[in-house]
C-alpha cells in the first residue's frame, strides 16, 4: 500500500510538472503566476514530506536516533514496508533537497542584500526611475521594498516617447506586483524538487506576460506594447548574441504574439485541472503520512501503557486505535 | 499643483519617468514646450513645469537659461555614478540577475526569426 500511495504521489508531481505550465498558458498571467507559485510550493512541501516519511522508519532505527525515541528499533525494522535501499535513497534525496534549498536561499538573500545596498546609495531617494549612462540598451526592475526602475540611456534613446511609456509601465508593473518574490518562491520550490523547474520557468514567462498586459492596459495600445517588446529584444541581438541573460525574460516571440491577440480571459477549467493534481498530491502525501504513523505506532514501546507522553499528538490517536492490536497486519 | 488621476503617487512617478526619459533621449536641452510636443500625451504645460522642478530638486535634471527661456537637460553626473554602481551590481553573477526583472533579453536565432515572423506583414514594422 505504501508503494501504491508513493507511486500516486510521484505521478501527481510529474503530472504537475508536465501539465501545470501548459494549463498556465491558458490563464490570464496574474492568475497563472499565482496558480503556478502556489502549486509549486505545495508540491515542493509535499514531496519533501513524502520522501522524508519514507526514510523516517529507517532513520529511526539508527542506534543514535533509536535511543531518543519511544520506539523499538527491531520492531521498526520488521514492520517497515520500505526496503532499506529505497530508504537510503530517500534519505539522500531529502538531504540533497534541503542542501539545494539552503544554497539557493542563501545565494538569493545575499543577492537581495547587495541590490538593496546599491539602492541605498542611489542619489535621489524618492524617484522611481534611475537612469544609467550607458550605450548598452538595458532596463530592469529592482524588487520592492526598494522598488526602482533602472534604464540605460542607450535604451531610452533607442525608443520613441510612446515606447518609453510602455517600457516604464512594464517595469513599474514588475515592482507593483512583487514579481521578483513570485519568481523567488517558485525557484526555491524548484530547488527542492527538480521536477518543478518547468513551473519556475513558466512563472518567469507569466510575470513578463503580466507586466506586458499591465503596460498594454496603461498605455491603451496592445500593438504598441508588442512592438516595443519586440524592438527592445531585437536591439540586443545583433551586437551581443551571447549575453549571459538567456534564461530570463520569458519567451519573447510568445509574448509578442499574445499581445497581438485579444486580452486573455478568465477561465475556470485550467484552475480546476491544477487543483485536482494538487489534491491528488496532498491526499497521497496524507496517505504516506498515516502509513508511516502506523509503522511507528506498531513499533512503539509505550503502546500498552496509557499516560506516557508520546512524541506527537497524531501518535496519541493511533495508539488509541491500535491499542491491543499490536500484531494485527494490514 | 498637478491634477493627479486616481492612482496618485504612482501616476506622478510615471510622469517623472516619461519626462526624464525624453530629456535623456534628446540631443539638446528641451524647454517645457518642446517636451510637451515630444511626449504628445496631452499633458498640460503646467504639469510638465511642475515635474521638471521636482526632478530638478532631486538633482536629476539641470536647468539652463537660454535667452530668457528655461531649458532642461539630464544631470549626467548622477547617471554616471549610477552606471558605475550598476556595473558592480550586475557583475555579481546569476543570482543577482535572477532577482531583477530585465526588460531587454537576448534572443536565440530561432526566437529572433520567430519574432520577426510574429511581427509579420499585418503586424507592426520593426524600424
Amino acid at each position: 500500500m505504501t508503494a501504491a500511495t508513493t507511486l500516486l504521489a510521484v505521478v501527481a508531481w510529474i503530472g504537475f510538472a508536465v501539465i501545470a505550465p501548459r494549463l498556465a498558458r491558458r490563464l490570464p498571467p496574474a492568475a497563472a503566476t499565482a496558480a503556478l507559485a502556489t502549486g509549486s510550493l505545495i508540491i515542493a512541501a509535499s514531496s519533501i514530506a513524502v520522501i522524508a516519511l519514507l526514510a523516517a522508519p529507517w532513520i529511526a532505527q539508527l542506534p543514535e536516533i533509536a535511543e531518543l525515541g519511544p520506539w523499538s528499533a527491531p520492531k521498526l525494522r520488521s514492520g517497515n514496508p520500505v526496503p532499506v535501499a529505497a530508504a537510503v535513497v530517500c534519505t539522500a534525496l531529502v538531504g540533497a533537497a534541503l542542501a539545494r534549498l539552503t544554497l539557493t536561499g542563501w545565494q538569493r538573500v545575499r543577492a537581495i542584500v547587495v541590490v538593496r545596498r546599491y539602492c541605498r546609495h542611489l542619489p535621489a531617494t524618492d524617484a522611481n526611475l534611475v537612469v544609467v549612462d550607458s550605450d548598452q540598451p538595458d532596463a530592469f526592475a529592482i524588487p520592492p521594498p526598494s522598488g526602482r526602475i533602472v534604464v540605460t540611456t542607450g535604451l531610452l534613446r533607442a525608443l520613441s516617447a510612446d515606447e518609453r511609456r510602455v517600457l516604464l509601465a512594464h517595469e513599474q508593473a514588475h515592482v507593483d506586483h512583487h514579481h521578483a518574490w513570485w519568481v523567488l518562491a517558485t525557484d526555491l520550490a524548484a530547488a527542492t524538487n527538480p521536477l518543478l523547474r518547468s513551473s519556475a520557468q513558466a512563472v518567469r514567462h507569466a510575470v513578463e506576460r503580466w507586466a506586458d498586459e499591465d503596460a498594454a492596459r496603461q498605455v491603451g495600445d496592445r500593438v504598441l506594447t508588442a512592438r516595443t517588446i519586440a524592438r527592445a529584444a531585437l536591439l540586443v541581438t545583433p551586437t551581443q548574441p551571447a549575453q549571459a541573460m538567456t534564461a530570463t525574460g520569458g519567451n519573447v516571440p510568445d509574448r509578442v504574439r499574445a499581445l497581438m491577440g485579444a486580452p486573455p480571459r478568465r477561465r475556470l477549467l485550467p484552475v480546476l485541472g491544477m487543483a485536482t493534481i494538487l489534491a491528488l498530491s496532498l491526499s497521497a502525501s496524507a496517505g504516506v503520512d498515516s502509513r508511516t504513523d502506523t509503522v511507528f505506532d506498531r513499533a512503539s514501546l509505550t503502546q500498552a501503557r496509557i499516560g506516557w507522553a508520546p512524541a506527537t499528538t497524531t501518535a496519541v490517536n493511533h495508539i488509541g486505535v491500535s491499542h491491543g492490536n499490536g500484531n494485527r497486519s494490514r | 499643483m498637478i491634477k493627479r488621476p486616481a492612482h496618485g503617487r504612482r501616476a506622478a512617478g510615471a510622469l517623472e519617468g516619461e519626462v526624464l526619459g525624453a530629456l535623456w533621449a534628446a540631443d539638446t536641452p528641451l524647454t517645457p514646450a518642446q517636451l510637451q510636443t515630444t511626449l504628445g500625451t496631452g499633458l498640460a504645460y503646467n504639469t510638465i513645469h511642475t515635474i521638471l522642478s521636482r526632478l530638478q530638486d532631486k538633482g536629476m535634471v539641470v536647468r539652463i537659461r537660454e535667452g530668457g527661456r528655461s531649458a532642461y537637460r539630464p544631470a549626467k553626473d548622477a547617471a554616471q555614478d549610477a552606471a558605475d554602481r550598476m556595473r558592480t551590481v550586475l557583475e555579481g553573477g546569476r543570482d543577482r540577475a535572477e532577482i531583477l526583472q530585465r526588460f531587454v533579453t537576448s534572443l536565440s536565432p530561432d526566437d529572433e526569426q520567430a519574432l520577426r515572423a510574429a511581427l509579420g506583414e499585418d503586424g507592426p514594422e520593426v524600424r
